[in-house]
């Protein structure tokens, strides 16, 4: 058994001015053929009947997208925050079909993203 | 026997709901400006309240709709200068603030009016509205002297400067439409 290493613990306050979410969407029927910019236009409608012009015009990216699962990667500024996160948590339809935004994970970094205990699968790593 | 007084006074304060403070409010004091004065008459307060309902929901969404439902009253509208007095939650007057720039034009009964919606002043109570519209008033008053033709218009506007006062704010409204009208005339 390795010896245990020195545990650090480091806190910040307001450290990263934009926050990393990794949302997917689930479909009533089954996937469907959906690109990176229809998924975009579909998070800034619900933006739109939600907080209006206004909020539609607010900025935030779609870093990554997997076309099959349907996942991706939203990065937002700090304050947009909640604005994107009701307007995905009530957005229920695309092209008159039922559909639902997961919010997967939420983190300030972008590094946090990439490991999550949830999903974390133990191979044959684990050794006693 | 003092302790248990304390307790209930404590309790009926609480019970309250902390909200002996909370009804504050703002007050939008604007202007409407349109190209053609005769067009203001059939001005209502209806009128202002629907447009600036769906210029909130436009630019706001659903959000915006659901607190201009709450909070939102139009409190006075005189259709002959075109001043709006507009009550709002202090929580969310930007909001109703930043909507009153997307009006272009107001509905009425069929007829569109092309106008624009000016802030004049943004008050606490209607009182320091009110002694706000006074004082622009009176230097609107002093703006039109220069402008007027005959010596009878420039005695009319003289009396009306010199009658500006907030308990007298009705009937100086009304000397200040006619001078207005008449200042109209000449320009």
């Amino acid at each position: 058994m390795e010896e245990p290493s020195k545990f650090e613990r480091y806190v910040y306050k307001n450290a990263s001015v934009y926050h990393y979410m990794k949302i997917s969407l689930v479909l009533e029927n089954g996937n469907k053929y959906i690109t990176d910019a229809q998924f975009k236009q579909l998070i800034t409608c619900g933006l739109k009947d939600l907080y209006g012009e206004v909020g539609a015009s607010f900025p935030f990216d779609l870093l990554k997208f997997d076309q099959n699962e349907l996942t991706g990667i939203l990065r937002v500024y700090n304050s947009g925050l909640v604005k994107l996160w009701s307007a995905l948590t009530l957005l229920g339809s695309y092209q008159n079909e039922a559909c639902a935004f997961r919010v997967m994970q939420v983190s300030p970094f972008l590094l946090a993203l990439s490991g999550n205990s949830r999903e974390l699968q133990f191979g044959d790593q684990l050794t006693l | 026997m003092k302790e248990r007084s304390y307790f209930a006074l404590f309790k009926l304060i609480n019970s309250f709901n902390l909200s002996l403070f909370c009804d504050l409010s703002r007050y939008l004091l604007c202007e409407v400006c349109v190209p053609d004065r005769s067009s203001l008459q059939l001005l209502e307060d209806r009128t202002i309240y629907n447009t600036l309902r769906a210029a909130v929901n436009r630019a706001h969404g659903d959000y915006g709709s659901a607190l201009f439902n709450i909070g939102v009253i139009v409190k006075y509208l005189n259709a002959h200068t075109g001043v709006v007095l507009i009550r709002s939650r202090k929580k969310h007057y930007r909001l109703i603030w930043s909507a009153l720039s997307f009006i272009t034009c107001l509905e009425n009964r069929g007829q569109k009016v092309q106008c624009f919606l000016n802030c004049l002043h943004v008050g606490g109570t209607i009182r320091t509205c009110q002694k706000f519209l006074v004082k622009y008033n009176r230097q609107q008053l002093h703006r039109m002297l220069p402008a007027c033709k005959t010596d009878a218009e420039k005695q009319e506007v003289r009396r009306a400067i010199l009658s500006c006062s907030l308990s007298n704010v009705r009937e100086e409204e009304a000397d200040e439409d006619g001078s207005d009208d008449d200042g109209d005339e000449e320009t």
